[in-house]
């Protein structure tokens, strides 16, 4: 009988499962929003992956926990933070990586790992969103566009604005500024990714800025963004079309290291959050 | 009784007389005077009878009773900014509630000395105090302290200071200067002192029978209150047979000490309990902190003495932690870090206080990258309950200490 396991990712705004065969493929795959119920968007996600590999739910043999939902899955046998799963998952992904940026819903994450994919070094945006994937989200939604289209129409701008304020309560406000002002949006949305790429950058800083550089979370989709941090680092970085699915990968690849009879850093008791 | 409820019990004792004391002051027609804890010369107040409190005490112990909250919005009902130090807002707040404290009443100061300049914030905070009170502020000059020391001048010129401030002590409560009587409660304070060295000292064992950060913080609280009084060498002389009584059991703050590690920054008091539940749950055991020597950097050499009083208050006034250059300050980290044997620096940065947050992410830079000492920098507020993300704090936490296990896990 073949092997499986999976890495369930319940974030703040999407929920992502991963089934990884005994090989380290992928089996199969879901992603959804993770709107109230953590329980149901986990449940649900993990019986889409299951489907999509065509497998049955008790052939998966241990399923590792990430994400700030990670302690609320209910089929979770252990957890491992996001920090740790995304630092695996983009080293598997993109070997040569010694440094991740991940812009999720509410975090960004600079991370640095050694050649093992270890982590050696995190830092993260502080408690409000500013700069995050949260914010994007709410300038499209000001602008009346998909949040697809912000990227794409970013690289358009003939005079990127210099916005300093990436405040997520105040994006309305700030935008609308612009607009009054006649700048146009596409002029106003490279401003607005320079100004996130900007503070991201000023994170990976803090941890070493060592390429190879690999771009992880939802974020990472946004052609604008890849374009905004490159252009500030001066430095290509890497993408992968999986990028949302970095962290399940990471939790699924130390399911599969757990499965394999290896060790796995025991999650401490659970004291309730 | 066993030896750890004798100490719990005296302490618990000595606050309440205290407290007491503060509630009675109205009647009783002691002077009461307001100081800071940093450095602070409560030996010479002691002198002439004045009642001490400390508003930085009293802020802490609304956050910990959950009252800070409450209190911080009735400072900012007023005008005071969000970005104002959560003590002063608390103590701002404990004025405007009739100074109703969890422990009863507090009494209005007569004289507010300002013992500590290096904190920009404690001056205006008592320039305020006696703005609204109309009680007498005196202002020590303390000078900055750029290498260990402090210079011949230097203990000069904090003397001619305490000689102006033992003047107006004297003319407030009426009381005569007795400089005999100053020996008397400096060797109090040094006998103290010279305990609580010992029991940071124990935290050196494997396991430390004792958590030099979250534990600490209660430990010292005779040596910040009490300093100068029998009850409080008393307290410690207890304290230190209770640790040495642990030791010799193996017995520690945590099941099975799985990491050693130096704390920076004061605790988040609103939700201390669960800060403190982050770590535990992994094992962790702090073995020194910086913030259990912001009442006297006594582990350091600094001592009351009865031989020199006054220039041993000036001395100690100038050797409070946060009155130490970041280059001083750094040192210290790492002789703990060696000394006390950690695995990690935890460096808990107080969003509403610079005299602690500045030079912290320097810390972190110096020490991660450059010396290769695993280190976590994780941010709140020592008041402000508004600024604690439990799911974030515990994210990095749980990042931290789970690639540490990891490293020990492959041998790295």
């Amino acid at each position: 009988m073949r092997t499986y396991v999976a890495g369930a990712d319940v974030g703040s705004t999407t929920a992502k499962v991963v089934i990884l065969d005994g090989e380290g493929d992928i089996a199969g795959t879901s992603l959804g929003p993770t709107g109230a119920s953590i329980v149901e968007a986990a449940q649900r996600r993990f019986q889409e992956a299951v489907k999509a590999a065509g497998i049955d739910e008790h052939e998966v043999e241990f399923v590792v926990g990430t994400g700030y939902g990670r302690f609320k899955i209910p089929f979770g046998h252990t957890q491992v933070t996001e920090i740790s799963c995304h630092a695996r998952g983009a080293h598997h992904l993109f070997p040569g990586t010694r440094t991740i940026v991940d812009i999720g819903g509410q975090d960004t994450k600079a991370i640095s790992v050694n050649e093992l994919g270890d982590v050696a070094d995190f830092c993260m945006n502080d408690k409000c969103a500013a700069g995050t994937g949260r914010f994007l989200e709410s300038a499209a939604l000001t602008l009346g566009l998909p949040l697809e289209e912000i990227g794409p129409v970013s690289l358009r701008a003939a005079r990127p604005l210099r916005i300093t304020n990436v405040c997520t309560v105040f994006v309305e406000s700030e935008i609308m500024s612009h607009m009054m002002k006649g700048e146009t949006v596409e002029d106003i949305l490279r401003g607005v990714h320079n100004a996130i790429a900007g503070r991201s950058i000023s994170l990976l800083r803090r941890v070493g800025i060592n390429p190879e550089i690999s771009f992880t979370g939802g974020v990472s989709r946004n052609v604008g963004m890849v374009r905004a941090l490159e252009d500030q680092l001066g430095l290509r970085v890497n993408v992968s079309p999986l990028s949302q699915f970095i962290g399940a990968i990471g939790a699924a690849l130390f399911a599969l290291e757990r499965a394999r009879g290896g060790k796995l850093v025991a999650a401490p008791v659970e004291g309730g959050t | 009784m066993s030896d750890e409820d004798a100490g719990k019990a005296l302490q618990k004792r000595l606050l309440g007389e205290y407290y007491q004391s503060l509630g009675d002051a109205g009647r009783s027609g002691q002077k009461v005077a307001y100081l800071f804890v940093p450095g602070n010369v409560v030996e010479l107040l002691r002198c002439f009878d004045m009642l001490p409190v400390y508003p930085e005490i009293n802020a802490l112990q609304c956050g910990i009773k959950k009252m800070a909250g409450d209190l911080i919005l009735r400072a900012e009902n007023i005008g005071y900014s969000s970005d104002v130090c959560g003590y002063v807002k608390n103590d701002i707040g404990l004025m405007l509630s009739d100074r109703q404290s969890p422990f009863g009443p507090l009494p209005k100061p007569d004289l507010l000395v300002c013992n500590y300049s290096g904190c920009n914030t404690f001056v205006k905070w008592f320039e305020a105090l006696a703005h609204f009170y109309g009680a007498e502020l005196f202002v020590l000059d303390i000078p900055y302290l750029r290498e260990r020391g402090p210079s011949t001048a230097d203990i000069e010129y904090v003397v001619a200071q305490l000689e102006e401030l033992a003047d107006v002590c004297a003319r407030t409560s009426g009381v005569p200067f007795d400089r005999e009587r100053l020996k008397r409660v400096t060797s109090l304070s040094y006998a103290a002192e010279k305990l609580w060295v010992d029991v940071l000292h124990a935290a050196r064992s494997r396991p430390s029978p004792f958590d030099a950060y979250f534990e600490a913080v209660f430990y010292m609280a005779p040596l910040n209150i009490l300093r100068g009084t029998e009850g409080c060498v008393e307290y410690y002389r207890l304290l230190l047979e209770e640790l040495v009584s642990r030791q010799k059991e193996g017995r520690g703050p945590v099941p099975e000490e799985k990491f050693r590690v130096v704390v920076e920054g004061p605790p988040p008091w609103p939700h201390f309990r669960s800060f403190w539940e982050l770590f535990k749950r992994w094992g962790v055991c702090a073995v020194a902190s910086t913030y259990s020597k912001v009442g006297g950097l006594f582990d350091q050499g600094v001592f009351h003495d009865p031989a020199q009083p006054m220039e041993s208050i000036a001395r100690y006034a100038m050797n409070s932690y946060t009155n130490w250059n970041l280059g001083l300050r750094l040192d210290l980290l790492r002789q703990y870090l060696r000394e006390y044997e950690a695995d990690a620096l935890i460096i808990h940065s107080v969003k509403s206080c610079r005299s602690f947050s500045v030079g912290q992410a320097d810390f972190r830079d110096v020490l991660a990258k450059e010396e290769g000492v695993p280190t976590l920098m994780v941010e709140s507020d020592l008041a402000d309950p508004r600024y604690y993300s439990e799911a974030q704090l515990k994210n990095r936490i749980d990042a931290f200490f789970e690639s540490l296990a990891h490293r020990r896990l492959v041998g790295g």
